[in-house]
């Protein structure tokens, strides 16, 4: 019910930008997207993050075979069929192509190509040495370069900067949500609108926070039987049942350690960085070599995500008493992590730390076993 | 049994050929104890930088013990002791008295050994935890390090287009003792060429300090010539004789002529120059059996193109094309941009030159999307002259596989030729489609 208010209010929200001549810039990408350049340069970023279902899946068949990642299948079902709540997909003007994984070239090739979208390009390299970085420049640079053609004019520095730091703000406020005393639908719900609506939003995010803190601090601490739990891998998207199923089964989930989640919102620069250049091409830069924890890199990201899981853990449980259990969510058929799945699950549970890899697509077939998958974990912990 | 066991006795290079990838395990055992040379791991053809570096390139398949039988056996102690022209002799010699035993061991030996032994490692990678949702070629490349990762000294990978390929190459460090990476840049823009330079330089530096060996423009040139060579002959067999009317033997063991030489290109059997000779051997070989009308008439038998194989086919397929009356080309190197050439020119800067290659080889053969991957197709099919083309859609993959709807629309605006899908996911899988598929589009010839 909540995501369909949301996707209104987001339809309401782009038609009335629309209005005012913006045009919107979609993409699938996960990550190293600098949104604060698309903004600076005066479109609005829509991030693709949502969920699918059988008959998303299967209006992509026309273009990709079956054994596509599920996510991917469905937002070319999303343009193929533009669902009623959806229709706002009419208002994109350009479809940006990253190579966060192969899917997302062909995906958004094919958008390109079939919807009548006109197709940005902005590759990024695979590791994060010192090439890389320099290359990361060139492609950033292009994407300028091609965004000023659009508008007609070149974007300042000074604009970027700015919405380097709106955009900066905003991640530290999500982050103070990281820690509210909410449950983890309450969070999920916040962080998906903030990836859609971006620093828009940031007193509504500041209301919230307020409203929380008081309210916590006026009740009487209460213990919930819930089994906590870390969720990592692949995000849950809008619309997605996941959620409900493991809350509803018992879980609690404390920590987003996905790209909608933690991923996106520690992507903050410290005030010393910021005032440390004025050319906001090398903050982008800066974002990028520090990204240890994405998944588009190679060759640690599995190291860097296991090292980061364990010591989280480890770390709640001193200060909380209580050893949290990881559930890694991998959609059927996704390039990153489900080819890890097995060997992250090995060596957490090496370390004592009880893992349930959950395969899953957006069919609704598989809902009752992913239940029953998730009630016998919550058992088990 | 086979149907092409007669024409294999009479080519020597391709049974050196085969003999030298099924027979790796011994000689890499002996570079490693006894040369003491250092052993590298690479898949897909990305050897040459080893090669520079005194290591020994090894496509891990060819470490594992193949069940060579008899006769190979005699064939190795013979060479061993007589060289090659011997054993052609003694092969002649055997043939006389147990023709059809003999040979079609020989076949078995040659293709259904390593196939076998791809399914075996397939079944290992899965059993490690592989999910069995990923390619053919993955999975069964993880069985290979999972089996004899430990025994080598280290891994190059290369950063492509491919997600799943580019994990995977992550996801094997903790088989191997060391893994390098060459970092290839997504597109060729800006002084792209310039950081890939620095990126070959510091994989190199990393080769020097597994071989302990020194690389110089001139052991990087050395081998790029010979790769060069190799790949002209390479084109030779693609481009002259895939072509001609005349067949220097019957088009099943052409095509399994050209899908040996898809395999072992990876590593050139882990010897370059004696893969140069062998090559070349089989150019010649083939040129002096067309010129004395041995072999078989094929005007008129359509040219099929399957394609691509390197992640994974039915090796029936081209088999089944003969049975309906159609030649069968494999080509991927041809089509991915690997076998054009190095500049080794005089003055030339060998690093820059190779970069130079490796982001043709990703802009105009792999491609940086689907666009581009699929204008590669639409040429090397209009270059080869091919009839009709078989695009073989392996499961799991996606990266290449899912470019047949986009390909198939090109193939009717630009090329005109009958054009087929077939799906792959494990050897032995799916036979009876392919058989379905092929026949179907053979009838579209008559
Ligand atoms: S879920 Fe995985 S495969 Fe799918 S688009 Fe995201 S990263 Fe790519
Ligand atoms: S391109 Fe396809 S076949 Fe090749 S490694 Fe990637 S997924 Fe496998």
């Amino acid at each position: 019910m909540k995501s369909l208010e949301l996707l209104s209010e987001y339809s309401n929200y782009l038609e009335e930008q629309k209005l005012e001549g913006k045009k919107i810039i979609a993409f699938m990408s996960h990550d190293s997207i600098p949104e604060e350049l698309i903004d600076a340069a005066g479109f609005i970023p829509l991030r693709l993050i949502f969920a699918g279902n059988d008959d998303l899946m299967n209006a992509s068949h026309d273009y990709l075979p079956p054994s596509t990642c599920s996510f991917a299948q469905s937002c070319i079902g999303y343009f193929a069929r533009k669902p009623n709540l959806y229709k706002f997909l009419e208002l994109v003007d350009y479809i940006l192509l990253s190579n966060h994984c192969v899917s997302d070239i062909c995906v958004s090739e094919i958008i390109s190509d079939n919807f009548n979208v006109e197709r940005l390009n902005l590759y990024v390299p695979y590791t994060r040495n010192e090439s890389a970085i320099k290359y990361y420049k060139i492609e950033l640079e292009n994407l300028r370069k091609e965004l000023e053609n659009i508008i007609g004019h070149e974007i300042p520095d000074q604009k970027i900067k700015e919405s380097i730091d709106k955009y900066n703000l905003f991640k530290k406020k999500l982050a103070e949500i990281e820690k509210l005393e909410i449950s983890g639908s309450q969070k999920l719900e916040i962080f998906q609108k903030a990836i859609l609506f971006g620093p828009k939003i940031l007193n509504e995010i500041e209301k919230l926070i307020q409203k929380n803190r008081e309210i916590t601090s006026n009740d009487s601490q209460t213990e919930s039987n819930n089994k906590k739990v870390i969720f990592t891998g692949c995000s849950i998207f809008l619309g997605d049942y996941l959620m409900d199923l493991i809350e509803e089964s018992g879980g609690e989930i404390v920590f987003f350690n996905t790209w909608i989640g933690h991923n996106y919102i520690s992507q903050i620069y410290s005030d010393k960085i910021l005032n440390s250049t004025d050319d906001p091409i090398d903050l982008f830069l800066y974002r990028f070599k520090t990204n240890i924890y994405g998944d588009h890199s190679v060759p640690d990201s599995l190291d860097n995500e296991i090292s980061y899981l364990e010591t989280f853990i480890n770390e709640y449980q001193k200060e909380n008493g209580e050893k949290l259990a990881v559930i890694n969510h991998v959609i059927k058929f996704c390039d990153h992590f489900s080819l890890f799945q097995s060997t992250l699950k090995e060596r957490l549970q090496n370390k004592g730390i009880q893992v349930l890899n959950l395969e899953r697509d957006y069919s609704r077939a598989n809902r009752g076993q992913l239940s029953t998958r998730i009630e016998a974990f919550m058992e088990m912990i | 049994m086979s149907l092409f066991t007669d024409d294999v006795v009479t080519f020597k290079s391709v049974l050196r050929l085969a003999y030298n990838f099924l027979a790796g395990r011994e000689y890499l055992k002996k570079k490693k104890f006894k040369d003491r040379r250092k052993l590298i791991a690479v898949a897909l053809p990305f050897s040459d930088l080893v090669y520079s570096a005194g290591g020994v390139p090894v496509f891990p398949i060819r470490m594992e013990k193949f069940n060579i039988n008899a006769y190979l056996a005699a064939l190795n102690s013979a060479t061993n002791l007589f060289g090659w022209d011997l054993t052609t002799k003694l092969l002649t010699f055997v043939r006389q008295f147990d023709v059809l035993k003999i040979l079609d061991n020989v076949l078995d030996d040659v293709i259904h050994t390593i196939n076998h032994k791809y399914n075996e490692l397939y079944e290992l990678g899965i059993e490690n935890g592989i999910s069995s949702d990923f390619c053919y070629g993955i999975t069964s490349l993880t069985g290979m390090f999972i089996s004899k990762g430990k025994n080598l000294d280290a891994n190059i990978n290369y950063t492509i287009r491919c997600s799943a390929w580019n994990k995977y190459s992550e996801s094997i460090k903790k088989y191997v003792p060391k893994e390098i990476w060459v970092d290839i840049p997504p597109r060729d823009m800006g002084n792209a060429v310039e950081l890939l330079s620095e990126n070959i330089k510091a994989a190199i530096g990393e080769l020097e300090e597994v071989t302990g060996n020194l690389v110089t423009d001139n052991s990087l040139n050395k081998q790029f010539r010979i790769g060069n060579q190799v790949k002209r002959f390479y084109k030779t067999i693609l481009y002259e004789f895939s072509a001609s009317d005349f067949y220097p033997c019957n088009p099943a063991t052409f095509a399994e002529i050209l899908a040996l030489l898809g395999l072992s290109f990876q590593d050139y059997n882990s010897n370059a120059q004696r893969y140069l000779e062998n090559i070349s051997y089989l150019v010649k070989e083939m040129r002096k059996r067309i010129e004395k009308s041995i072999g078989m008439d094929v005007k008129g038998m359509p040219r099929i193109m399957i394609t691509p194989v390197f992640g994974g086919w039915e090796p029936e397929t081209h088999e089944i094309l003969y049975r309906l009356g159609a030649r069968t080309i494999y080509a991927d190197w041809e089509l991915l941009g690997m076998l054009e050439e190095i500049n080794v020119s005089k003055n030339s800067d060998p690093i820059e030159e190779y970069a130079k290659y490796l982001l043709n080889a990703m802009m105009k053969g792999v491609g940086c999307d689907q666009e581009a991957l699929t204008d590669s197709y639409i040429k090397t099919a209009k270059d080869l002259n091919v009839d009709g083309l078989v695009f073989n859609q392996v499961f799991g993959c996606h990266s290449i596989s899912n470019c047949y709807s986009l390909l198939r629309k090109k193939i009717r605006k630009k090329l005109e030729i009958p054009t087929t899908v077939i799906n792959f996911n494990k050897i032995g899988e799916n036979v009876e489609q392919v058989k379905t598929r092929l026949g179907a589009l053979v009838e579209m010839f008559r």
